[in-house]
């Protein structure tokens, strides 16, 4: 609209300079008000993500709620596609159990914490009943959106040749409907790495200074929270999940588009 | 007449399996049965459930409001000027995958455990998807609108509020909606992790006295309070993009 165009170096340097100085700022200020420890400062910051790192304590948590993840992923994967699809293919499932399931989507996955805990234990299980929980949903929404449209001429003329009900599952409904299962693997996933820290931090509360060992990165939080109050390894720790986030979210659009190269999205 | 017996059935068949469940495990502690649920919510009607129900409306209408509403005015003032845009947009991509939950100990730092934790979270949460949705819409405003108005001697601030916010509304709603669930578990997350208050902070305070039927009553709650703000927000969309095609102003 108005303004001049912006060139390709000040798309880059701009906002680059205009982060390095918000960081000096920062950093000055802390200095200045002599609250290094009470308040996270960028150097502070570098600092503690260099220790945690050598150290391998960052390392063990994330590989710790990482395997939660994929598993509670892969559980809600294995439950929620074969409910998609049959929801999604016979349109009196998807009438009689569509608020039913509405209703059970709702609940955010944390909330669960209590029962899954009393159910499960405080170990780690119970923060995998949240995850599944939590990736279930995106994968039967999607699997019936997909079944949903998948072509109804392409199924009968399946029918006419001969195919039985198996085979038409197999041949015709999963073909067509991964483009669409692969969206939500991915919505999937990203809510399920949400739902991990929050999950851990809710049983973290729970468990903190009683000396058990940290499992995951929520934990991890809480311990140093109220443990440790090392308010630079918070940030360093926010960083660390953000950059998951991106990873999960990049490295599956792009596996997509490697897999499935006609599918857009 | 029989497509509206046939939500019954499904509902009758989960609030079967509910009951079975309880009967096999036995134990009113560890599965209670939908009638003992029951009994907690009515007992529960008439003392704290109204208050924490409401505190936690609170903090989802405070929360979102001041988020969307910093969102709006950002992305307004990066659709006018491509400085700003150039700026802020990296910020917006550093900070977007960066969920709100991974905020919370941060936020009890910030604002103590209370109720300005659950109240960052849902700003947070709320910031990005409107930020981002609304960037979008102006860019991908039709330029034949944006030039008829000018033609027809529209002011900059015509055109901004009656040509280029309506045409953004679609792609805004299309955020909301898709951030509203993690919105609504940070809510709920903050509250059990940080909050001094509200429904969330509820399940777990009834969880400390063991009380595990009215923790379950409270996590039904939740997911009606979940249920709702998503048919409102819903019907909201239906209601101000009424002009739209029905293909995309449902999707």
């Amino acid at each position: 609209m108005s303004g001049s165009e912006v060139g390709r170096g000040a798309r880059v340097l701009l906002p680059l300079a205009v982060a390095l100085v918000l960081c000096a700022v920062w950093e000055v200020a802390v200095r200045m008000t002599h609250s290094h420890g009470l308040l996270p400062s960028p150097t502070g910051v570098v600092e503690s993500g260099a220790i945690l790192t050598s150290s391998g304590v960052i390392v063990e948590a994330m590989s710790g709620s990482l395997k939660r993840v994929l598993i509670g992923f892969a559980i809600g994967g294995a439950l929620g596609i074969p409910t998609g699809l049959a929801i999604g293919t016979v349109p009196a499932l998807d009438r009689a159990f569509r608020p039913v399931l509405d209703g059970l989507r709702s609940i955010a996955p944390i909330a669960w914490i209590p029962m899954a805990i009393l159910w499960l234990g405080v170990r780690g299980d119970a923060a995998l009943f949240v995850v599944a929980y939590a990736a279930v949903f995106p994968f039967i929404v999607n699997a019936s959106l997909a079944a949903r449209l998948v072509d109804r001429r392409l199924v009968a003329a399946a029918r006419a040749l001969g195919a039985g009900p198996w085979t038409v599952v197999r041949t015709v409904l999963l073909p067509g409907s991964i483009p669409m299962l692969f969206t939500g693997a991915r919505i999937a996933l990203a809510f399920a790495w949400a739902s991990i820290i929050a999950a851990e931090l809710a049983i973290g509360i729970k468990i903190a200074g009683q000396g058990r060992s940290v499992a995951g990165i929520g934990q991890l939080m809480v311990e140093t929270l109220y443990v440790r109050r090392d308010v630079d390894a918070l940030v360093f720790y926010m960083l660390v999940i953000g950059a998951v986030s991106f990873l999960i979210d990049a490295g599956l659009r792009r596996l997509q588009r490697w897999m499935l190269p006609w599918s857009d999205r | 007449m029989a497509r509206l017996f046939e939500p019954l059935i499904g509902i009758a068949c989960a609030l079967a399996a509910w009951e079975i469940a309880a009967r096999v495990a036995g134990n009113a502690t560890l599965v209670p049965s939908p009638a003992t649920v029951w009994n907690a919510l009515v007992a529960m009607r008439g003392s704290e459930l109204p208050r924490d129900i409401a505190a936690s409306i609170v903090h989802l209408v405070v929360g979102y409001v001041a988020g969307a509403a910093l969102g709006l005015v950002l992305a307004l003032v990066a659709g006018s000027s491509k400085w700003f845009a150039a700026v802020i947009d990296p910020f917006a991509e550093f900070l977007r995958p960066i969920s709100p939950i991974a905020w919370i100990p941060l936020a009890i730092l910030m604002f103590g455990v209370g109720g300005g934790v659950p109240v960052f979270l849902i700003f947070y949460a709320a910031l990005f998807p409107i930020f981002v949705g609304t960037l979008d819409g102006i860019r991908r405003v039709d330029p034949t609108l944006v030039n008829a108005g000018r033609a027809l001697g529209a002011s900059r601030a015509t055109l901004a509020l009656r040509v280029i916010f309506p045409a953004t509304l679609p792609s805004i709603f299309a955020g909301a909606r898709l951030s509203l669930g993690v919105a609504w578990m940070a809510l709920v997350a903050g509250e059990i992790v940080g909050g001094d208050a509200g429904i969330g902070w509820r399940i777990l305070w009834y969880q400390e006295f063991f009380q595990m039927d009215r923790v379950l009553a409270a996590i039904l709650i939740v997911g009606a309070l979940g249920l709702a703000a998503d048919t409102l927000l819903q019907a909201l969309q239906r209601r101000v993009l009424r002009w739209l095609p029905a293909s995309e102003g449902t999707r």
